[in-house]
């Protein structure tokens, strides 16, 4: 077969497919625009999950009759005024999305450049453009894109059904939205609205937590602490979960560079990175973070959807982020998340309505959900009760004024595990082992991060086989691994040799330690599974030299591990992100006895 | 089968078969241990199907035949029978197995012997024999040093080889976790000179210390590249070897070391003992600092502690400082059996030599730590 020039159509299909691989992708490309067009207020229609029919109209500046007919072209955008790649502040800029929409379904526009007296429409079907004809349209733009992917009906045939696409898509926008809190959105699916949010208010930070809390959920607004941190042109703002508020998946994770979502994993590994040993190794943060950085210092021409970028200097955006997170975690200092506390109020209250309780079967929640409503006049027989009943009498503790410390004073030890404290606002169960054990470990991670790791010279030194590029990613962070107490040579092509390695890990397995450290370097740009292991030796430990449940705790000892608790940074939540203490607000308990 | 047997005698075997036994296997059969009775001899044999483990004990055999019973129990049962007690053994005809000695009767499940794995053939074409007490030597002094870390498969095991000396050929037994290495040598056995070096892994190690425990008469063994048997009073452990290449540990011995400090080993350890006692950290570290005739030692944690002794030691050369785990240190002088170690260093991170004065066959090397 002799070679032959493509088909303009083909290309134009070909380019569609590597950026439009499904609607949420048009979805996506579509919302951007609007966004770049100024608008405040972008509404999102989908039918069929977006395939049969989706519709996104904006209040955004429009388009006149002969930008119309551009925008459809290929590598036409209004997005790079002056030819430069370098300094791009709009979120697109590559000139592909419409035209590659319109390559692969039918696709009418219609819009109102500001100022204008006259709205005009286009279509296009599978690439074909037709004539621009007179339309009526308020201002803005209104984008409807039918049958997607019906000249290509392989891809067809690999979109997944209705609700799946219209998920990913409500995601797509749920990211473009948390970036953009002062831009009011919609979207309805299938005459279902699935989303509104409106436009904000307050300073820009006021406006994210808002935002935030309408994307991520309640949780995350109460229990988000809020990052600052600036170097010289780079900025990082945002908000991110205590580590008691933890997820199965790194999905909750949102990262914005420049207000343009991405999936980068330089910035999902320093994230990790700065949570480390507050989290066990399956768990993840829920964290939302804006990096706005000088566009000259980053490259987002690196993937067709954009969701990779490539930082001009990966290490200072790694460390300015690592360094932020820990810092604000640290000043967290004990905060453990409320959720924990409400979900304990929660646990307990169908238990306590049940002696009374004439409900039969049904879904509990939902019940406790009600009582929570119908409880006030109905309980006051039963709260009389219980104050006629008292319970057993704590016992007697030195007078320590509880509402002086955030975790209060210890008014008694139960089943000589759970220690009690009472505080200005509330009351608070710690488990004094997972404390005590928590403040060990501190202890001990504070004692080795001073002495330096005691290294073991190796007798037999062990030659480890590994990739190439393995291998050199790992000699070239030589200095920070022999930091941690793991000294390596080169040994030939892809091979290391270790000379030295951490004392305390002793009779180790090399071989998997350093092929799990290449993987590390390679993923996250860092060195976790060294850390992990220290760490892990360092909280057996802590295990061992920590008082353990069933030993009883005189008041003094027990107000020493509370003041002690609120000292010691990250001491909410054990090494697996178990929370040590929970609170239990007294408007907690209130509701619980139905006095709200 | 119907068999009487002293309790001691039954005893002792039984002892060696269920250490042989694993705690929890996937196989049920491998739980047991399989009787067998004829002539005048009932043999027990026991085996994790990389070692078997087969002795003859004398008895009063009046029906031979044989079975096999969960080797755990039938220990037990027989521990907790009195001091001179005899033990009937008999199979009944639902299979079980009858235990009886005075007033005591057991009867225990049995699994078909015919299910019992059999030793694999195979010819062990070097044989020789040697002293009990010189095989527990080797053992003794090396096991210690046997690495844990199952990756490195080829250093979880004791090294077994005829070596060429200056003196002569001797037997050697070496053994190295990658941090310290032990090497003890003993006269070459008649027979020994042309041996396969094998690798001989810490379970068999450990069994065959067992079977010669405070016994002086000889011991039989028998090699082939990839078998090792011992025979022992009636015992006979016949195992599978390592399959692996032990590094070469020779090029890991320095011979230039000149820096040499003579020092009495209990007073040494115990001062080590004491002053590591207030290092918290995992590895204990413990520096040594050598000037003429005087031995510093002191450790110190995160925490501020510290603790420092002096002892007056044999040394004549440069000033050194030199740190190491204080295990590691404790573990070889205790394998010191004469009075003095002789210690010689190069410096503060290449090996350093230790032995016994007293006995030339055996060296240690420790590889120091950076503290």
């Amino acid at each position: 077969m002799p070679i032959r020039r493509l088909p303009d159509e083909l290309i134009s299909r070909i380019a569609a497919g590597e950026v439009i691989e499904r609607p949420a992708a048009a979805v996506k490309e579509l919302v951007e625009n609007a966004l770049d067009a100024g608008a405040r207020r972008i509404d999102v229609t989908l039918a069929g999950g977006g395939q049969r029919s989706l519709i996104v109209s904006d209040d955004g500046h429009g388009m006149s009759r002969a930008e119309l007919l551009l925008a459809v072209e290929r590598h036409a955008t209004s997005k790079l005024p002056e030819d430069d790649l370098v300094n791009i502040r709009t979120l697109g800029f590559r000139g592909e999305a419409l035209p590659s929409i319109g390559a692969v379904s039918r696709l009418r526009l219609q819009s109102r450049a500001r100022g204008a007296g006259e709205a005009w429409a286009l279509d296009v079907d599978a690439g074909a453009v037709g004539a621009p004809a007179p339309a009526a349209q308020p201002g803005g733009t209104r984008v409807e894109v039918h049958d997607l992917f019906y000249p290509v009906p392989a891809r067809l045939k690999f979109l997944k059904n209705a609700r799946t696409e219209s998920g990913h898509a409500s995601d797509a926008i749920k990211r473009l939205a948390m970036a953009h809190p002062n831009v009011a959105f919609s979207l309805v699916d299938d005459e279902r609205t699935v989303l509104t949010l409106p436009t904000t208010l307050g300073d820009q930070s006021e406006q994210r937590l808002e935002r935030l809390g309408r994307v991520l959920g309640r949780d995350f607004a109460d229990n988000a602490l809020k990052v600052a941190a600036e170097r010289p042109g780079v900025r990082l703002s945002g908000f991110i979960g205590l580590p008691t508020l933890n997820r199965a998946g790194a999905q909750w994770q949102y990262l914005f560079v420049n207000g343009r979502p991405v999936r980068d994993r330089l910035l999902l590994g320093a994230v990790r990175g700065a949570y480390q040993d507050l989290l066990a190794r399956d768990r993840h943060p829920m964290v939302a973070l804006f990096l706005d950085i000088d566009p000259a210092d980053v490259d987002v021409n690196v993937h067709p959807t954009k969701a990779e970028v490539r930082f001009r200097d990966g290490a200072l955006v790694r460390g300015l982020i690592v360094g932020a997170l820990r810092h604000t975690l640290a000043e967290a200092g004990h905060r453990a998340s409320t959720t924990v506390g409400i979900a304990t109020v929660e646990a307990a209250r169908p238990a306590f309505f049940h002696p009374g309780g004439n409900y039969g079967g049904g879904s509990q929640p939902r019940l406790a959900d009600a009582m929570r409503f119908q409880a006030p006049s109905g309980m006051a027989a039963g709260r009389q009760a219980g104050y006629d009943a008292p319970a057993g009498r704590p016992e007697a503790v030195a007078q320590v004024n509880g509402s002086a410390y955030p975790l209060g004073a210890a008014r008694a030890q139960l089943h000589t595990t759970y220690v009690v404290a009472e505080t200005a606002d509330g009351v608070v169960i710690v488990d004094q082992h997972a404390a005590h054990e928590r403040l060990v470990f501190e202890r001990i991670k504070a004692a080795l991060a001073s002495t330096g790791v005691a290294r073991q010279l190796l007798l037999v030194p062990e030659i480890v086989e590994l990739g190439s590029a393995e291998a050199d990613h790992l000699l070239a962070r030589g200095e920070e691994l022999a930091a941690l107490g793991l000294v390596i040579e080169a040994f030939g092509d892809g091979a290391v040799v270790v000379r030295e390695v951490p004392a305390l890990l002793g009779d180790t397995d090399l071989q998997g330690l350093l092929r799990d450290l290449a993987d590390d370097l390679a993923g996250f740009d860092q060195a976790l599974s060294l850390h992990d292991r220290l760490s892990e030796v360092c909280a057996t430990m802590a295990c061992h030299s920590s008082v353990r449940a069933g030993r009883v705790l005189s008041s003094a000892e027990m107000n020493a591990l509370l003041r002690e608790m609120e000292a010691t940074p990250h001491a909410g939540q054990c090494g697996h992100g178990r929370p040590t203490y929970v609170e239990l607000k007294l408007s907690d308990i209130e509701r619980l006895f139905g006095r709200r | 089968m119907k068999l009487r047997i002293e309790r001691a005698a039954l005893l002792k075997s039984l002892q060696h078969m269920q250490s042989v036994v694993e705690r929890r296997n996937t196989i049920p059969i491998l739980s047991n241990v399989l009787l067998d009775a004829s002539g005048a001899k009932l043999a027990l044999t026991a085996t994790d199907l990389d070692l078997w483990m087969v002795e003859h004990v004398a008895a009063t055999v009046e029906q031979p035949g044989g079975t096999t019973v969960p080797a755990q129990t039938l220990y037990d049962i027989v521990r907790k029978l009195p001091d001179g007690a005899e033990v009937e053994l008999v199979t009944e005809t639902d299979g079980r197995l009858l235990v009886r000695a005075g007033r005591s009767r057991f009867h225990l499940p049995s699994l078909d012997r015919e299910d019992f794995p059999l030793m694999p053939d195979g010819d062990l074409p070097h044989r020789f024999n040697l002293a009990a007490a010189d095989l527990r030597r080797l053992i003794e002094k090396t096991r210690f040093a046997i690495s844990t870390e199952e990756t490195r498969y080829y250093l979880t095991g004791i090294y077994l080889h005829a070596a060429k000396t200056e003196t002569g050929t001797t037997l050697r037994a070496v053994a190295t976790d990658g941090h310290r290495l032990a090497r003890i040598e003993t006269a070459l056995p008649k027979g020994a000179a042309q041996i396969p070096g094998v690798i001989v892994p810490r379970k068999v190690v450990t069994e065959m210390y067992r079977l010669i425990e405070g016994a002086d008469d000889d011991v039989a063994l028998s090699l082939s590249d990839s078998k090792i048997r011992a025979e022992f009073n009636g015992a006979v452990l016949t195992s599978k070897l390592i399959d692996g290449t032990f590094p070469d540990y020779q090029r890991v011995i320095p011979s230039g070391n000149d820096k040499m400090l003579e020092v009495d080993a209990k007073a040494f350890a115990a001062a080590i003992d004491r002053v590591s006692t207030v290092s918290t950290e995992k590895s204990r570290a413990v520096k040594i600092a050598l000037e003429k005739g005087k031995a510093t030692l002191s450790a110190s944690s995160a925490e501020n502690a510290s603790a420092t002794e002096e002892l007056a030691v044999g040394y004549d050369a440069a000033s050194i400082e030199i740190g190491f785990n204080a295990r590691y240190l404790i573990e070889i002088l205790g394998e010191i059996d004469g009075e003095s170690a002789e210690f010689a260093f190069a410096d503060a991170v290449s090996p350093t030599i230790v032995r016994d004065t007293t006995d030339q066959g055996a060296l240690y090397v420790l590889m120091p730590m950076r503290v």
